[in-house]
């Protein structure tokens, strides 16, 4: 049964999620990434770089993709997104081909998502287009510039932000709001979410059952020096809590969300006097057929995983102690140095300057 | 339509000055377009007034004779009100030229309520905001008086409108870089890069949730967050010491006039213990160097410190 806040109808965008913490506020709209794909092609447009007719390129086969569809088709774009078959399924990429995109999917022998060949397609593309221009979510500056409208987002909803907890991915979501966050509330402890066997913390690239989190390249949106602690979420934790979200909330969001989420309350559930936000990025439409399917969930080996019956608190479980929920890299500080730095004031390295565009 | 029969003889009225601004910067309205603005910090304290007298003449005279602006802003507010004729304005202002208290924008508003007033009309803020910017190219939001709004001050339009007043607070206030005024128009406008437009977003949130809850430290930090952008296109002597100051202090924050020399901490009238925090704030101010430390109080409800 599905429950609704009043909130959530007060403030469809930025939901306090009651049922998972009473300090929990979410960003939860859909197409969130409408934001970094209208920055990024309204400041081309400015810039000259893109022209009526332009020929804009991608690798992505996420929600970036569907927005920067959305906005090429208003705008008269072409649009070619190219991504693993693994990556994709069906029904999605005749969704954007509907829209008018060309969707390249290209082999995946390995399964995981890292295939070679997907950047050397896409220059090639570039090569023979004197008018193509490649979006860059993965190291463009407007992907993670735009997010500061999620931080005036959650500064109208809260007032203080104490901490953030996000899924990195390009980085422009966590990074981007924690940088322009911490502006005004320096004490910011910022959360990370990624998925085992990701190359952003360090861990060595593998298969990864979490589509939507993990990678096998840098962005250069990630910026370590804004992250606190980084949580790994295994993909069966955060299908859980994505079903949860849908359940009691009336979210229904992907299964990065329920990752995000799922940190997120055992962070406001430990610190419960502080205001704790997170970003929520993918809709649930597009899990339709996967993550909300009974039938694919029951083809999993070991699903459904037991889930714990309260809300484990951070302090319960051991710095990089793998569990069978998540695993926890203690990257710079350990919960106890958060809970003392929060009482002592004491401020955290400056922000680096914000670049230019 | 002509107004003359709504004519009356001699019409008063007064602005009150401001203490720079609370925020400024470049801000987007609802269609996404870019516009200057900002938010004023008032000051009931320091006010310019201002009395016109209606003639059978074209010609408005002002006295004193050098408030050209005014006397402008009195002949478009004739103009405005579709009424021929002028009149004689007389201004008196104890508001300092030059320091970003905006001297003239009172003398402005102050003379286009007098000119309303001898007509016994009511303008509304926003159309006072409109004509003062006709007057003098560049205004500020003191048309609407302590009520919150961010203010297009070269377009005189209201980008949003915080819907209350400013939070109770206690400002002291002093001088940058040596008491030097600065003559405002001169001064090309800032060129505020993409990161720091984006910021404005994040600053223009905070005052108003610190509207809506009259919480003066969210206030403070917006203050503070602009002060700190206004430092790489306006900078101020001293900046980092204030900064340490207010820090030490407990203050809310620390505002600049974007355009003047004026400094100001930012502190909760309700905070506990206030005056001899403030006394000791002065005295560390005044020990630094800077010059005219002051006290004002923003919406205090007709107490007096």
């Amino acid at each position: 049964m599905v429950t609704l806040d009043v909130d959530y109808f007060r403030d469809l965008e930025t939901p306090r999620l009651a049922h998972l913490a009473p300090n929990l506020v979410a960003a939860a709209f859909p197409l969130m990434k409408l934001m970094p794909a209208r920055f990024i092609l309204d400041r081309a447009a400015s810039n000259g770089e893109l022209k009526r007719g332009s020929h804009i390129v991608e690798t992505t086969s996420g929600t970036f993709g569907m927005a920067v569809a959305l906005l090429a088709a208003a705008r008269h774009y072409r649009l070619t997104l190219v991504t693993a078959s693994t990556l994709i399924d069906a029904k999605y990429k005749a969704r954007l081909e509907r829209i008018g995109a060309t969707v390249i999917a290209l082999d995946d022998p390995r399964g995981d998502g890292n295939q070679p060949g997907r950047l050397e397609r896409l220059q090639e593309i570039l090569a023979n287009e004197p008018d193509g221009f490649w979006t860059r979510q993965y190291d463009s500056p407007g992907n993670w510039l735009a997010y500061a409208r999620l931080a005036e987002l959650f500064i109208r909803a809260m007032g203080k932000v104490d901490c953030l907890v996000g899924c990195v991915g390009t980085g422009g979501s966590l990074c981007g709001t924690a940088s322009f966050l911490r502006t005004v509330f320096p004490h910011l402890t910022v959360f990370a979410v990624d998925t085992h066997r990701s190359i952003l913390f360090g861990q060595p690239v593998g298969k990864r059952m979490l589509r939507g989190l993990g990678n096998s390249v840098l962005p250069k949106n990630v910026r370590h020096e804004l992250v606190d602690e980084i949580h790994w979420v295994g993909a069966y934790p955060a299908y859980g809590t994505a079903h949860r979200l849908l359940r009691d909330h009336g979210l229904f969001m992907g299964p990065t969300s329920g990752a995000a989420a799922l940190v997120a309350q055992w962070v406001a559930t430990t610190l419960s006097d502080a205001q704790v936000a997170v970003i929520m990025p993918d809709e649930g439409h597009r899990h339709a057929e996967t993550v909300y399917n009974d039938d694919w969930l029951a083809a999993l080996p070991g699903w459904p995983c037991k889930e714990p019956s309260e809300p484990r608190t951070l302090t319960t479980i051991a710095p990089a102690a793998e569990t069978q929920w998540t695993r926890f890299l203690w990257l710079r500080r350990s919960l106890d140095d958060v809970l003392k730095t929060r009482e002592a004031g004491e401020v955290p390295p400056a922000v680096g300057a914000a670049e230019n565009l | 339509m002509s107004r003359e029969a709504l004519r009356s003889q001699v019409g008063t009225a007064a602005a009150i000055a401001h203490h720079g601004e609370l925020i400024q910067g470049v801000f987007k309205d609802d269609g996404g377009r870019l516009h200057r603005g900002l938010v004023t910090l008032p000051i009931t304290g320091l006010r310019s007034e201002a009395s016109f007298a209606r003639s059978d003449g074209d010609a408005v005279v002002v006295h004193p004779n050098h408030k050209i602006k005014a006397s402008a802003a009195a002949q478009l507010t004739l103009e405005f009100l579709n009424v021929t004729g002028g009149g004689v304005l007389t201004l008196q202002s104890a508001i300092p030229v030059g320091h970003g208290y905006g001297s003239s924008t009172a003398d402005v508003v102050a003379s286009i309520r007098a000119v309303a007033a001898a007509l016994n009309v009511q303008l509304r803020p926003s159309s006072i905001g409109r004509l003062a910017v006709a007057a003098e190219r560049a205004s500020d939001a003191i048309a609407f008086d302590e009520h919150a709004v961010l203010f297009a001050q070269r377009e005189g339009t209201v980008i949003e409108n915080f819907a209350g007043s400013l939070p109770p607070l206690l400002l002291v206030g002093f001088k940058a870089n040596a008491g030097a005024p600065v003559d405002t128009l001169q001064l090309p406008p800032a060129r505020y890069d993409s990161a720091e437009i984006q910021e404005f977003g994040v600053l223009r949130a905070l005052v108003a949730r610190a509207v809506r809850l009259q919480d003066p430290y969210l206030l403070g930090r917006a203050a503070s967050a602009s002060a700190l952008i206004s430092q790489r296109h306006l900078p101020k002597q001293g900046f980092g010491e204030i900064a340490e100051i207010a820090r030490r202090a407990g203050a809310c924050g620390v505002q600049v006039a974007h355009s003047g020399s004026l400094f100001g901490l930012i502190f909760d009238l309700f905070a506990s213990n206030l005056k001899r925090r403030a006394a000791l704030v002065a005295q560390q101010i005044r020990r630094a160097g800077f010059k005219d430390v002051e006290v004002h109080l923003v919406n205090a409800e007709g107490r007096t410190w």
